[in-house]
């Protein structure tokens, strides 16, 4: 491989970071208009997310205004978000490929209707593992110490001010269906985390709110088990092993 | 690559693109039928087939319930709903669905039939609960999804000695018609997207008779685009290192032998009919469920009498060779045109998964807009 195409895929790379950096920063303005909360996680690199927080939460730039981000928990982060994020809030977590914490969050993010972002480097987590993925593809260590993670997220909270002052853009896509009829609202497969079991049933939580569900289908369903749920039934169980 | 953007985890499905395009024999066509409506809807909704190479065609199958369901049944359900005094509870895309002279659901409603739509079998039974002197029939569509959900709702209704309760039974099952589909004397199919969630219950080992006897992959694929990008991958490296099996995409959730209590309950519950009518595809031996003697009580088509019609398609309708793949919905004679989403003439343009919805909705202009040659586009 010679200088010129070293430079070329670097630069194919950096061109992709940049496309879901905006995607990303577009993202997180509609969830900010609309009264989300930006949750900062890192299990890894715990000052990366109070940096995090910290850059959205003070308007550092005249006439910017502060956004609404907190800390997670450093210890156990998914039992504390879970009982803190509420549906429309977003995650943002900074972690390694191999995070099975991370990984974790990101999926049951999923069911609570939390948008979900990861930043990390190194080895890229599973496809789909999050919401919005920003990558840098070397080693994460280095990136968490030479300033590159910090570049990556200061940029997304520039670019999520810029995102907001185009009022045009933050409308949110038009909802698939609408109406009382569209039979993807009663047969389609929805994501839900067990919130307590009780005869049978179980109340859940999905990415459309609370609900209860019938568990008979489903062997042991505990609490915060996730499942899958059809026309009101529970019908398989979404597997624990976290994939990394 | 516009719409990926708007996938989860747009990255990932950048570098999936571009390995279905290493994939690719240049040289070749390859045809991947998409056996569940739910595949369908992703396909449209996110401009899937827009970022696949020319050479592959994705052609969409017989998975979307409410369109495979016959025109004589829906005129059966109309009977039903007028009954003096009864609750029939359904499901919202069966109340526009035609029966016969475009009669539906919604119609008999505003004639004044009790008609309401619920999200699950389980809403219906609790309707009957809280009216108890009224009876309350529930129009019971779906594939292996759907059906557990009637089975524990019947289970519960036994078990409770719920009199005012029954189900008019059009569950149908997913492996008939995909063999029917084999069988067809002109099929050009290279391999199939298996249907994700009715595997979760039935399981990937129902499927091995495809390769097996009649030599096509399946891939069972969940319904984010990544998913079925990332079977269609799996689909052309089977093709490309001589493989032929049934692989699972959506390990995430469904398990080779499917979900054992479900199937328990299902067979507890139901039997199979000696055949069932599909719309466009003629009847399919031993492709839907009925009711088990067990009970029967809870039977509506025993509780009631009904038509049984068999009331053919119109004739300007192509659904039938739209659900097998023949044509693609815009090349049907009536596509919107006299067949629209708020006029459905044939059923594949009622549902939101319906392939002619589908396209309809998502595909339609796109469809238009991306000719061979850009210079012939029309001035607007």
């Amino acid at each position: 491989m010679n200088g010129d195409e070293i430079t070329t895929a670097a630069e194919r790379e950096l061109g992709e970071l940049t496309r879901d950096l905006a995607t990303t920063s577009l993202a997180m303005a509609r969830r900010f208009r609309a009264g989300a909360t930006l949750w900062c996680v890192s299990p890894t690199w715990p000052h990366h997310a109070r940096h995090v927080a910290v850059e959205f939460v003070h308007p550092v730039i005249v006439g910017k205004p502060a956004l609404s981000a907190l800390i997670g928990p450093a210890e156990e982060p998914i039992a504390g978000l879970r009982a803190s994020m509420t549906r429309g809030d977003l995650v943002l977590a900074i972690g390694d490929g191999h995070d099975v914490v991370t990984a974790d969050l990101m999926r049951r993010a999923h069911a609570w209707g939390v948008e979900t972002i990861w930043i990390g480097a190194g080895p890229r987590p599973p496809a789909g593992a999050a919401d919005h993925v920003l990558w840098l593809d070397d080693a994460p260590g280095t990136a968490a110490v030479d300033g590159r993670f910090i570049l990556l997220y200061h940029l997304l909270w520039e670019l999520t001010h810029v995102c907001l002052e185009h009022r045009g853009r933050l409308r949110e896509p038009a909802p698939v269906c609408e109406g009382e009829v569209c039979i993807t609202c009663s047969d389609d497969g929805q994501l839900a985390e067990v919130v307590s079991v009780r005869d049978g049933e179980a109340q859940v939580r999905t990415a459309e709110g609370p609900r209860i569900v019938d568990i008979t289908l489903v062997d042991r369903a505990a609490t915060n088990d996730l499942v899958l749920v059809h026309a009101g039934s529970a019908i398989a169980r979404v597997s624990d092993e976290v994939p990394a | 690559m516009r719409f990926v953007d708007e996938f989860r985890d747009p990255a990932a499905a950048r570098r999936l693109v571009r390995t279905i395009d290493s994939l690719v024999d240049e040289d070749r066509r390859y045809q991947f039928m998409e056996v569940c409506g739910g595949h369908t809807h992703t396909i449209y909704r996110h401009g899937i087939e827009q970022l696949l190479p020319d050479q592959i065609e994705l052609v969409h199958g017989p998975g979307c319930p409410v369109c495979v369901i016959p025109m004589g049944r829906v005129d059966d359900a109309i009977h039903v709903a007028e009954h003096e005094g009864l609750i029939f509870t359904s499901f919202g895309d069966m109340m526009r669905v035609p029966g016969s002279e475009g009669d539906n659901l919604l119609a008999a409603k505003a004639r004044g039939a009790d008609v309401r739509m619920v999200y699950s079998p389980l809403d219906a039974l609790q309707v009957a609960l809280d009216e108890p002197d009224r009876e309350v029939v529930f129009f019971a569509v779906g594939f292996e999804t759907t059906a557990p959900s009637t089975a524990v709702t019947l289970l519960k209704a036994q078990a409770l000695g719920v009199r005012n309760f029954s189900v008019f039974c059009n569950h149908v099952t997913i492996v008939p018609p995909l063999r029917a589909i084999l069988e067809s004397p002109d099929l050009r199919l290279d391999g199939f997207i298996g249907p994700g969630h009715v595997s979760t219950v039935i399981g990937n080992r129902p499927y091995r008779f495809v390769p097996r006897d009649y030599g096509k992959p399946l891939v069972t694929a969940g319904f984010e685009p990544l998913d079925v990008l990332q079977s269609i991958e799996m689909l052309l490296r089977q093709l490309r290192e001589g493989r032929c099996e049934v692989e699972n995409q959506y390990t995430r959730i469904v398990r080779d032998e499917g979900n054992p209590q479900a199937l328990a309950i299902l067979a507890r519950v139901f039997s199979l009919r000696p055949h069932f009518e599909w719309r466009g595809m003629g009847f399919i031996s031993q492709s839907a469920l009925q009711i088990g003697e067990d009970f029967a009580t809870f039977d509506a088509e025993r509780r009631y009498e009904v038509p049984g019609v068999r009331v053919a398609d119109p004739k300007s309708c192509q659904c039938g060779e739209v659900l097998k793949g023949v044509i693609k919905p815009w090349e049907c004679k009536v596509f919107g045109t006299a067949c629209t989403p708020e006029t459905p003439i044939g059923t594949c343009m009622v549902s939101s998964e319906g392939a002619c919805a589908a396209y309809y909705n998502f595909g339609r202009l796109r469809h238009a807009a991306v000719p061979d040659d850009v210079t012939a586009l029309p001035v607007a």
